[in-house]
């Protein structure tokens, strides 16, 4: 990749199953791209320092904190976010969990938690424990619920998924 | 009416805000751009306390804007008690002449963009001359301190002291107990930073932001730029989070609108953590010299203290610089029945981050001092520490209590709730069960704390704090349309507490209509009628208040036309699954849509002098006006590592009444979070600065907030003593969760090293580094 005179160039990459391309800058980070580049606004961001967990998405299959990447080093990847997760309509099942089980409250941490929950249910089998789940999610920050009702979210959307 | 109305309060219902949040769809401010937005960059004071000598814009490059406070002829955001004797400190909208904290904005510029906005912030040069800061309460209040403020004789914002008239009596012979207790510095940190997006256009000021308060913010943006308030709205969308961190009015909110206005393009401003860190308003760092004077059987019959509040550099809006100081001197004495009370306040000036509110406020410091003192009497006089407060509470025949700081209890099941929580977590097997596992070496402890707590507090309590504008009530507007559905407009705001959901309850209820026709609305100063906004645990209780009064205004209404054209007597009439039914003519109904559209669009059919429209404004305002008490009892296990000085929390119960519940299900989610963030005041939250006044913690790895991994599965049980004296029966309980928690924590430790020897904890955040040195402590006295 070149990076022209002016500073800027493109970057594409697959989101939630659609090629997109958009112009960019060296610097500009990913959370950055996905928001304003490819206006994709479900993705939060918290901290910017890769810590609270709220910008994460799904890379090439694996959760990232989008704000510690830049958004040329995605290029061509796969990248999957909240927008992703219920289609055209309603809620997904693990979304339909969440609100069920009153797993958010000021919804701002939310979609990195339904991100970090996505991969773990995507890596494991059968029901999951308590202190699974707590495990899992220790990389996601939640200012409101103290966590309680999002692992109860997350353990039915472990029973409820396909064997 | 004759048939029961159906119950929509207490049901356990699913948020009907939650698919835009979960779907990605949530209106944050950051999600909004405007044509021709442009980007903000605050830059900020690198030192404590200093003359700023000049400001050097030569290096911004082409094309970026910036200002100064002397571009705007300096203006500031002030809040001035009605106490006498208070000290005057304007908040600088960007600082002038002096600079008073690290952090505070000296200059703002705008570019096309947020990174070029960065880097043109960095070539502002600021020349500042440094003068000594003063960092500390102990610092800011010695006789020959260096002056926050230069016209100021010392650095006391306002001296408060109290005393009992008994004080004297009571203390007389009585045995004592005392202490330093200590909370940090830390506050609120939602996820969501500040944000905000000015715009100007067609003559007026409109100013996106993430607050609590959008009325209030209202006033001082029109103050600051000397507009009428009818000139400025504020729009206040989905906000992140708040804690009370988004309840005070902010400079950067008038940045932005004399930005917007100067430049005649939107501004947008996004805070980013390290900015949160310096410049977002702190709050918690209390101190405590507290006594507590008790009688050989372990009778409380006195306490008293001084409070030192570290209230940083100026006076917050609307709050001013006295309020923690002031709840933590009313509600110190805490749920107990004693008489005699002296305190002492210093609401005490620093080079440090203004400090607000935040959730609790002040309750927690003020719970960890009473409850420590009590445990530390049960200890003294061999007393169990549960029983050593079942004893001392204030009991169901006492109510209404007057407490000795002037707060009057309107009731509430203290004795009941430890006697739940004695049976329900097995208190004596788990005691002895603690006690085997500290004769076996583990250090492993039992921790508790009760409390009762003001909520929904209107004009009376307002009055007497001094504070300019009185939180007097709340609003709520009720219109249905004609096809029967009902719009709830209300000057409260929801960052998260549910609100959309549960004023549909409780409208719904009044109105028989099913959450799915009820939309509820807030936030927009154009769009909701005047209030306060979301604090102090009152906004299901005022505006829910208001809303149930404004849906009964309109119920009444209804019930007259459907009597009329269902030949009924309005006595028969059940509102219900939306429709309007006649008792015993199953038959004989109407559905509500048909009800309204007939209201609206059929005068003729309208009994005669019957006013054909339906909408109704409330303002509930909670008489007495004192604050109606709710009251909880928190207890929790911890494990203590040795060899680190790591506190492990392995189990929490909460026993809680908080009146009426309107939904169990947020009402749990509130306790959760609330316990979640006392822990994080408990063992890991604190704002470190040096002796320069700088802040050294400004980022999550320095500032340490509780994960998933820290926060046990919190165990809740509910009372439901309904209010006296609210709409509905219904007390706050937002805030609660936080109160006990550090409490809890303290007496806990305290607990799990009475094998190794005798300690005195007084202070949180109860680190690793602090633990370690209990350890020693305790083996030092073996």
């Amino acid at each position: 990749m070149r990076v022209p005179a002016d500073g800027t160039l493109s970057v594409s990459v697959t989101v939630n199953g659609v090629l997109r391309s958009a112009e960019t800058t060296p610097r500009t980070l990913l959370s950055d791209f996905i928001r304003e580049g490819l206006g994709l606004k479900g993705t939060n961001v918290g901290c910017e320092h890769g810590y609270c967990g709220a910008c994460t998405v799904i890379l090439d299959g694996q959760t990232v904190r989008s704000c510690l990447v830049l958004a040329p080093q995605a290029e061509g990847s796969q990248i999957v976010t909240v927008e992703h997760l219920a289609g055209g309509g309603g809620l997904s099942p693990l979304q339909e969990a969440f609100r069920q089980a009153h797993g958010l409250q000021c919804g701002f941490c939310t979609p990195g938690f339904l991100m970090s929950a996505t991969e773990l249910l995507d890596s494991t089998q059968g029901p999951l424990t308590r202190d699974d789940i707590r495990s899992a999610i220790a990389g996601n920050i939640c200012r409101c619920t103290g966590y309680v009702h999002i692992v109860d979210a997350i353990r039915k959307a472990s029973e409820m998924r396909q064997p | 009416m004759t048939a029961a109305q159906p119950r929509m309060v207490g049901a356990r219902v699913a948020r009907v805000e939650d698919p835009r949040f979960l779907r990605g769809e949530a209106r944050y401010i950051a999600n909004i751009t405007l044509p021709g937005m442009r980007h903000a960059r605050f830059v900020r004071s690198p030192f404590a306390h200093a003359r700023i000598v000049g400001v050097d814009t030569s290096g911004v490059p082409a094309g970026v804007a910036v200002f100064t406070g002397e571009d705007w002829g300096a203006p500031s955001i002030e809040c001035t008690s009605r106490y006498e004797g208070f000290q005057r400190a304007p908040m600088p909208v960007l600082a002038t002449g002096k600079v008073r904290y690290a952090g505070e904005p000296v200059a703002v510029v705008v570019a096309g963009d947020p990174y070029l906005a960065e880097d043109a912030a960095e070539a502002v040069v600021v020349d500042y001359d440094p003068l000594p800061p003063v960092t500390t309460v102990d610092e800011a209040l010695a006789v020959d301190a260096p002056l926050v403020h230069e016209d100021w004789t010392s650095n006391r914002y306002v001296p408060r002291a109290y005393a009992s008239p008994d004080y004297d009596r009571e203390t007389e012979g009585t045995l004592t107990v005392s202490g330093r207790f200590r909370n940090s510095r830390h506050s609120g940190v939602p996820l969501e930073g500040r944000a905000v997006l000015a715009e100007h256009t067609g003559g007026r000021v409109r100013v996106h932001t993430s607050t609590q308060i959008p009325h209030l913010v209202r006033t001082a943006v029109a103050s600051a730029m000397d507009l009428a308030e009818s000139s400025v709205q504020i729009v206040s969308p989905d906000v992140g989070g708040g804690f009370g961190v988004k309840a005070q009015a902010y400079p950067e909110e008038v940045a932005c609108a004399l930005a917007a206005r100067a430049l005649a393009t939107p501004v947008k401003w996004l805070e980013d953590r390290r900015e949160h860190f310096l410049a977002s308003h702190h709050s918690r760092e209390h101190r405590h010299d507290a006594t507590l004077h008790y009688s050989e059987g372990g009778r409380i019959k006195a306490l008293t203290a001084a409070v030192r509040v570290d209230m940083g550099a100026y006076s917050v809006f609307p709050w001013t610089s006295t309020m923690d100081t002031g709840m933590a001197m009313g509600i110190l004495p805490g749920p107990y029945r004693f008489t005699g009370y002296k305190v002492d306040g210093y609401p005490t000036c620093t080079n440090k981050t203004p400090y607000g509110a935040y959730r609790g406020v002040a309750r927690p410091a003020a719970c960890f001092t009473i409850e420590r003192l009590v445990d530390w009497m049960a200890r003294e006089r061999g007393l169990d520490r549960l029983e050593a407060r079942r004893m001392n509470l204030v009991q169901a025949e006492d109510y209404p209590w007057t407490n000795p700081g002037g707060l009057v209890y309107d009731g509430g099941s203290l004795a009941e709730s430890v006697e739940v929580m004695r049976d329900w977590i097995g208190y004596d097997s788990l005691t002895e069960e603690l006690a085997r596992d500290r004769r076996e070496g583990r250090l492993r402890g039992l921790g508790v704390a009760i409390f009762t707590e003001q909520s929904a507090h209107t004009t009376e309590e307002f009055k007497k704090r001094g504070v300019p504008i009185v939180f007097g009530y709340e609003t709520s507007m009720a219109r249905l349309d004609p096809t029967g559905n009902l719009t709830i407009a209300a000057s409260i705001h929801n960052h998260g507490q549910g609100l959309e959901t549960t004023l549909g309850q409780l409208a719904g209820e009044v109105l028989g209509l099913s959450l799915d026709r009820i939309n509820v609305v807030f936030g927009d100063t154009d769009q909701v009628s005047y209030g306060f906004g979301t604090f102090a645990s009152r906004s299901a209780v005022l505006a829910g208040g208001a809303a149930r009064l404004a849906a009964g205004a309109l119920r009444e209404k209804l019930a007259r036309i459907a009597a009329h054209l269902l030949e009924a007597s309005e006595e028969d009439l059940v509102f219900r699954d939306n429709r309007v039914e006649v008792v015993g003519a199953p038959g004989s109904a109407i559905a509500l849509g048909e009800l309204c559209r007939v209201t609206y669009q059929r005068p003729d059919l309208l009994p005669p002098g019957t006013e054909p429209t339906l909408e109704e404004t409330r303002v509930y305002d909670a008489p007495p006006g004192t604050g109606t008490y709710t009251n909880a009892l928190h207890a929790g296990i911890v494990e203590i590592d040795e060899a680190t000085g790591a506190v492990d929390l392995q189990n929490y119960w909460v026993v809680e009444d908080c009146g009426v519940m309107i939904n169990p299900l947020i009402v749990e989610g509130q306790i959760h979070g609330g316990v979640a963030q006392g822990v994080g005041s408990a063992l890991f939250e604190e704002m470190i600065y040096d002796t320069d006044g700088q802040l050294l913690t400004t980022t999550f790895m320095d500032y340490l907030l509780p994960t998933a991994e820290d926060i046990p599965f919190i165990a809740t049980r509910h009372l439901e003593t309904p209010s006296p004296t609210t709409e509905g029966g219904i007390k706050g309980m937002g805030e609660g969760g936080a109160i006990a928690p550090a409490a809890v924590i303290a007496g806990g430790v305290e607990d799990a090293l009475s094998g190794l020897g005798r300690v005195w904890v007084s202070q949180v955040p109860l680190t690793p580094e602090r633990v370690l040195g209990h350890i020693a402590e305790a083996r030092s006295r073996q």
